[in-house]
């Protein structure tokens, strides 16, 4: 009886050893993707791309220094450069995400594994792919890093290289601590993985928005342009205080060298996208004298997807992929069912950039006549009359047509008399006009419209806001609201409160009733063959003044003249005059300020003015950005009496201050990130 | 029922043992200490916040992370700095400000001189920093108001020789004799006591700047500055003068001032 109960337990042991020896219930789980899967055909790798490319850290529609990438909310680019201000928006950018989704740190390492994933994994798979598929594949995976590595080197200096697929918990912790490298070892990666993408990708892409070698070509003449400005003029640097490794900065005795480097580089990859001949300047409703051809030309240029000079635009379309910047930037009278407007209002300082308006000795827009009075114009467009076209393309100027409306933009009414001249408006209890900072910040507080010192009526009428205006009866007996229906009004900033409303960008296609959150569907332009030109202009004047010789052996000043050339003709400005090009500094300042007219509004200036490290210290209406700055607005007032228009120029009423520190030209590292590694550095001194 | 009073005993022994005390004493430790001028015996003035001096405090004794994170707070304007809320242990205080580096460090990474403290923090603890700041700023006379405009004379010179300065800061690599060059002088006005780089209002407030050495002949001569705008009758504010050298501690430039003098403006 024993034995027998031994017998069967011994058969039961016996049962279970034997049978889970056999692996047929050892089958993969089918609800986990394998690399297997992954990496068996095109198909499967195209829906692997699709979500390396969607978390892509393109700046376009989804991207603001507020809000960080892939968030479209109250998107208005130039607001952080100067280019503009918005009510929401409008500050130098000292840190990234701030008002949400955080430091871009974090999100850059999931498609940093993805990228790994593919470059580590595919050649195991080489036999499911042609050679020419398996290259392109290969070439997007280095791409892809290079794009990951070039976003976050601008933003933190020195990165950790992660360069393999990380494997946790197969790997010690102490192997999956990477520790920041300098910023000359992740510029050299940078570089490294765009020359193999251009090695590998084929000149034309097969999938909508996917890399080719030209779009890497391109990249990297801005990448390295970016490290050659870095190592120029970059001057703070330091060590990690955990590391000691110089993760900020370039070590001082070859940060020449480097920089020499890097600006060949940019030069080489821009003259190799030009010399292809792929791709041209867009001119197709552009005539030669035709300033209105001009205008519609550079209008038309954002939005023909078959353009020659779009070298990689980001689509959208509705209802699968959607962004909103027609509803944020409408001007006021225009406004659509959110309720947004006017989010990004052009400043002064930008419009006076451009060619064809009457300027003091100083560049600044005439407003005043020699005797200090308002210069009167009859009709309200006439200061801009012979504007630049390509300023009419970026900026809604008072009076412009839009939509089939007159963008209506007027600060107020003046009903004072005009015989012998109207005086300037900025004057508080009858002393002398106050145009300094300490002077009135609104037109309500000067005494044409409170009645004090030398007004012992009120000449001045103004709007609160959209909806409450002090109304003046003209002289032929109508009504009159202070204000122009876009504005800009006292109490809010829903109008163009700078005097001006962005045009760049804005459908002129789209139905007032379709202005609305997630429903602008145009396409952005993430590079375009005019920056490609910039791009080499810049790096030829900034070899040029490093005393080197092109490589191509082509004559740097030429060049320069024949791109910078090129893009003024096709914007209607006017041509290079002789004391532009007198030294190597006046080009590169000629080159600098064709890039700011040029690429406004792009998310390109932002970072041009960081790596020129000129946002800090470049005067700013007698101040600048270190010690906090302002930028000025236009606005226009009508007379009654004269039955004419005419400007007060001066410091824009909201008075938004752009200040910046030097050390921010670096952004901090997340501090938790810190805390939790024994081996990633805070940026030295912060 | 027995069962009950096993279920209720067994919550109550879960209850009462999650009572533990937390195994953290409070930080009731005091750090005090002065910021002072080497040469003079003076405090080094400052301004309030990230453009002032800095202490920076790294807790050695705390292993429970591979390094210690820094911990920084702002000497006040008077040229002294209190903490009453430190935890016990062996710290580096470090300070940064308008004066010679403490720490140095070379091209390379090395560190050439090391002057910041090493100290146990227990109770209340006193330290005090003997610094050659870069600058000195003095009053000359009261400063006299007209019209809402205050106009004030004061005397900027070098507390630390070029001499000194190019012996401390050359081997840390890339001297430039510009470093010594008077960048810009200031008048800060501001309605508060705590006037400086960081609370000044824009209004009234005035900057001179230099190039190059334009300001070398001026050193050590009354500087008279009469301020912007018109400060309404019957207010009360705060000016202090500042200035700095064309060199950064810690990647910000940072200014040496005067005392804070209240002014009133007479109605």
């Amino acid at each position: 009886m024993k034995l027998k109960r031994y017998i069967y337990t011994l058969f039961l042991i016996g049962g279970l050893i034997i049978s889970s020896c056999s692996d047929y219930l050892d089958v993969p789980p089918k609800n986990v993707i394998t690399n297997d899967d992954v990496f068996a055909n095109s198909a499967s790798m195209t829906v692997y791309l699709s979500r390396m490319y969607s978390q892509m850290p393109y700046e376009d529609f989804k991207y603001s220094p507020a809000r960080q990438f892939f968030d479209d909310w109250l998107v208005t680019p130039g607001t952080n450069e100067g280019s503009s201000l918005g009510r929401d928006a409008g500050e130098a950018m000292v840190s990234e995400g701030w008002a949400r989704n955080g430091a871009y740190w974090t999100r850059a390492f999931e498609l940093l594994r993805d990228a790994n994933r593919l470059i580590e994994s595919l050649p195991n798979y080489s036999g499911n792919f042609e050679v020419a598929e398996y290259n392109y594949l290969m070439g997007e995976g280095y791409y892809t890093r290079a794009i990951v590595y070039y976003a976050l080197a601008k933003r933190y200096g020195g990165m950790p290289l992660v360069t393999k697929m990380l494997n946790y918990p197969e790997q010690p912790i102490s192997e999956l601590e990477v520790p920041r490298s300098t910023e000359e070892e992740t510029w050299n990666q940078v570089l490294a993985d765009f020359d193999k993408a251009i090695q590998l990708l084929p000149p034309t892409s097969s999938r909508k928005g996917g890399a080719n070698k030209f779009i890497a070509l391109s990249f990297k003449s801005e990448a390295m342009l970016y490290a050659g400005s870095i190592a120029k003029y970059n001057k703070i640097t330091g060590f990690g205080d955990k590391t000691g490794v110089r993760v900020i900065g370039f070590d001082p005795n070859t940060a020449a060298a480097a920089s020499n480097k890097y600006f060949t580089e940019a030069y080489n990859a821009a003259r190799e996208v030009i010399n292809s001949g792929k791709y041209s300047l867009y001119l197709n409703k552009w005539s030669a004298n035709d300033k209105n051809a001009q205008y519609q030309n550079m209008v038309d240029m954002f939005f023909d997807a078959g353009s020659k000079e779009n070298i990689l635009i980001k689509q959208y379309s509705f209802p699968d992929l959607t962004h909103g910047f027609d509803s944020y930037n409408i001007p006021r009278q225009l406004m659509g069912g959110n309720g947004y407007s006017a989010g990004n209002c052009p400043t002064l300082d930008f419009v006076e950039l451009f060619d064809g308006i009457n300027k003091n000795a100083d560049g600044t827009i005439k407003v005043f006549d020699e005797n200090g009075k308002y210069i009167l114009f009859d009709n309200i467009t006439d200061i801009f009359a012979n504007a630049e076209p390509r300023l009419k393309a970026n900026v809604m100027l008072p009076g412009s047509e839009f939509k089939g409306e007159t963008i209506d933009i007027r600060r107020g009414i003046y009903t004072g008399s005009v015989a012998g001249g109207i005086n300037p408006l900025r004057v508080v209890n009858g002393g002398a006009p106050d145009y300094s900072i300490s002077g009135p910040s609104n037109y309500n507080q000067v005494d044409a419209y409170t009645a004090k010192g030398n007004y012992s009526t009120k000449q001045l009428f103004l709007s609160r806001d959209g909806s409450n205006h002090e109304v003046v009866k003209l002289p032929n007996g109508s009504d009159l609201n202070a204000a122009g229906r876009s504005g800009p009004f006292t109490a809010d900033r829903t109008g163009a409160f700078t005097g001006f409303v962005i045009r760049k960008w804005q459908n002129p296609n789209m139905p007032q009733a379709l202005v609305l959150e997630a429903r602008s569907e145009q396409h952005f332009i993430l590079m375009r063959y005019a920056e490609v030109l910039l791009n080499a202009a810049e790096a030829a004047t900034e070899l040029m003044i490093a005393g080197k010789a092109l490589p191509d052996g082509a004559n740097a000043t030429d060049l320069v003249k024949d791109y910078i050339g090129q893009i003024r003709l096709r914007a209607g400005a006017n041509a290079i005059t002789a004391n532009e090009v007198t030294s190597s500094q006046d080009i590169l300042k000629m080159v600098r300020k064709e890039r700011r007219k040029e690429l406004g509004f792009e998310n390109k200036i932002l970072w041009d003015i960081r790596r020129w490290r000129t946002q800090h210290s470049d005067p700013l209406n007698g101040s600048t950005q270190a010690d906090g700055a302002w930028y000025r607005g236009l606005y226009p007032f009508y007379s009654t009496v004269a039955d004419a228009y005419f400007f007060d120029a001066g410091f824009e009423e909201a008075r938004k201050r752009f200040r910046i520190g030097e050390q921010e030209y670096y952004f901090m590292i997340p501090s938790g990130e810190v805390a939790k590694s024994p081996v990633i550095d805070q940026q030295p001194g912060r | 029922m027995k069962k009950i009073s096993y279920i209720l005993l067994i919550g109550f022994i879960a209850f009462v043992s999650s009572c533990e005390i937390d195994n953290y004493d409070w930080p009731e430790e005091t750090l005090k200490g002065r910021v002072i001028d080497v040469a003079t015996g003076d405090p080094v003035l400052t301004d309030q916040g990230s453009e002032g001096t800095r202490i920076r405090l790294r807790e050695l004794s705390w292993d429970k992370t591979p390094s210690p994170t820094p911990f920084d707070f702002w000497c006040m304007k008077e040229g002294v700095f209190q903490n009453t809320k430190v935890f016990k242990g062996h710290y580096n205080v470090r300070i940064d400000g308008a004066f010679i580096p403490l720490l140095r460090i070379n091209n390379s990474g090395d560190t050439i001189a090391d002057e910041t403290k090493y100290i146990d923090i227990k109770g209340v603890t006193e330290v005090e920093f003997k610094v050659q700041p870069f600058l000195k700023l003095k009053w000359v006379g009261t400063p006299t108001v007209n019209q809402g405009k205050i106009t004030a004379t004061f005397i900027v010179e070098r507390a630390v020789s070029r001499e000194d300065f190019r012996a401390k800061i050359e081997p840390m690599g890339n001297y430039n004799e510009n470093f010594l060059n008077v960048t810009d002088v200031r008048l800060f006005v501001s309605q508060m006591p705590y006037v400086g780089y960081r609370e000044w209002d824009n209004r009234y407030s005035v900057e001179k700047g230099y190039s190059g050495t334009s300001f070398e002949a001026e050193l050590g001569k009354p500087v008279t500055i009469t301020t912007n705008g018109v400060i309404p009758a019957g207010r009360t504010v705060f000016i202090r003068a500042a200035a700095r050298i064309n060199y950064a501690t810690e990647g910000i430039k940072r200014h040496n001032y005067n005392e804070t003098l209240r002014v009133e403006i007479p109605r």
